[in-house]
């Protein structure tokens, strides 16, 4: 009996293979505890978030429309839709003219709720300050068939007004029409889509949002000047939020600004568990 | 003959389509729009293969009572449910968010997926403790780099020493740079690569048949 009987294991040992549901639930108390806590944070913004927005404030001056791709679902709701809201916000408050798509089929509906939510806000007339696509098959053939036409790309918007009989869109024609392309990217296809056919083949400069994990695949882009400027997860629409804030626009997201301390416990957290899952795990063959 | 046909579509139009990007003249202006068209209606084909694969998988899988087949009875009802809404509300709903076809994308869907990927959180908390061990020199580089990045990318790192952005910041535009460069171009060529061989008919893999 007593050679069948399991070993006890050490502290060392405990310390290295700590129970999954314990590391669970330290997970949840330090996103939880600070939400509810409604703890607040400063975030510091930093250069590519600084770009996009110089992108769109000058986009103001020249009186230039603004492309927004919705290229995210609701799977990434959490950290696009804030970086979208906040982009939105600050080229309605500057009456910058917004076209709005994704080549996310899924993302429809956000890119929909977003662009009412925001143009209601700031009092923009649809057709006139805002139109907005929708979404079409194709991916790298809709983005070439906009850098030719747009018209002919889209005959008609989501709501299926044609696009003739909209009066902002009688001088978009075509993508290098406009001063800038947004594409908020949860993943493929995304902004290297953009990049590729948009920015390389029509020269319409194009800025991104990323998620934090794949913001590190943006990096050689943005080096590079194909990318004007990169939002990167959560902490890049904190820091945009933050600017808009900055700016005095009204009814100023904070989305993401009040899901920083929780971003930045859960980080904390998951270094300190993974010190010690090294402590237990080279104390413990030590003993051995 | 059936493999002939498909492989002159293919070197034909690889060649018009290099040439044609090269020449900015009308006519080569309106065959790349007319071609371009034809790509967008052949990925509306797409989709109606899409829907077909899914539709017959899950059938097949309800058949046989395979593993998990009441999930597939799910998926296929929850895709008629939706096709039937979207078809009864005409194409004038998908700009009216108080449409049922909207009202149950805003409800079932987009909590449903937010709570999919919110649950990553604790897998990934799981994993990070098990498997970052700093067990050799490689791995060691990889978890001090990580920590810092990690560190640098959250504001409460710049509270506990203000040069945890800066060392963040360096890591990602000098190493992680120039190795997502380095992958990029080898990307790249080999992209270019296999095209020209398709276009050649040397890669012939994409007829299917196995041969």
């Amino acid at each position: 009996m007593t050679a069948n009987a399991p070993e006890k294991k050490t502290f060392w040992q405990w310390l290295a293979t700590i129970d999954r549901r314990i590391l669970y639930l330290v997970m949840c108390l330090v996103v939880v505890i600070p939400l509810i806590a409604m703890l607040r944070s400063t975030v510091e913004v930093t250069s590519p978030v600084q770009d996009v927005f110089n992108a769109i404030e000058s986009l103001a001056v020249h009186q230039k429309p603004l492309l927004v791709s919705v290229d995210f679902d609701p799977t990434s709701r959490a950290e696009m839709y804030p970086m979208l809201t906040a982009i939105l916000r600050h080229a309605f408050a500057r009456r910058v003219k917004v076209v709005e798509l994704g080549i996310w089929q899924t993302g429809f509906g956000l890119a929909q709720r977003a662009l009412n939510e925001t143009a209601t806000e700031y009092g923009m007339k649809y057709g006139e300050d805002y139109v907005f696509l929708g979404f079409k098959v194709g991916v790298d053939a809709v983005i070439l068939g906009m850098g030719e036409n747009i018209k002919k790309t889209f005959p008609v918007d989501a709501r299926k007004i044609p696009l003739d009989s909209s009066p902002m869109m009688s001088s978009i024609r075509k993508l290098s029409d406009f001063g800038l392309i947004v594409s908020i990217s949860a993943g493929t296809p995304g902004y290297q889509d953009w990049l590729l056919y948009a920015q390389a083949r029509y020269h319409v400069r194009t800025a991104a949002g990323t998620t934090a994990v794949s913001a590190a695949d943006a990096y050689p882009y943005l080096g590079s000047g194909q990318l004007t400027g990169l939002l990167a997860g959560m902490k890049g629409a904190a820091e945009y939020e933050a600017l808009d804030a900055q700016h005095g626009f009204k009814q100023a997201s904070t989305l993401a600004s009040t899901a920083m301390p929780a971003l930045s416990y859960a980080h904390i957290a998951i270094i300190i568990l993974v010190i010690i899952g090294n402590i237990g795990f080279f104390a413990s063959r030590r003993r051995k | 003959m059936q493999r002939q046909i498909p492989l002159t579509i293919v070197l034909v139009m690889g060649i018009v389509m290099m040439v044609q990007f090269f020449i900015p003249h009308p006519i080569s202006r309106s065959l790349f729009e007319l071609v371009n068209k034809w790509a967008r209606l052949i990925g509306v084909f797409a989709l109606i293969l899409g829907a077909g694969s899914l539709i017959f998988y899950h059938l097949t899988k309800i058949q046989r009572k395979a593993k998990g087949w009441g999930f597939s009875i799910v998926a296929l009802t929850s895709l008629a449910f939706m096709t039937v809404v979207g078809w009864l509300a005409g194409p004038r709903s998908m700009g009216n968010p108080a449409a049922l076809y909207q009202v149950i994308y805003a409800n079932v869907q987009v909590p449903l997926g937010a709570s999919m990927f919110a649950i990553l959180a604790f897998y990934i908390v799981s994993a990070s403790y098990r498997a970052f061990r700093a067990r050799n020199r490689e791995a060691t580089i990889l978890l001090v780099a990580a920590f810092l990045v990690m560190l640098g990318s959250v504001p409460l790192g710049k509270d506990i020493w203000d040069h945890f952005p800066k060392i963040s910041d360096m890591l990602l535009k000098i190493p992680n740079m120039a190795a997502k460069r380095g992958i990029t171009f080898g990307i790249g060529l080999a992209g270019t690569g296999v095209a020209l061989r398709i276009i050649l008919g040397i890669e012939r893999g994409w007829l299917g048949g196995g041969k």
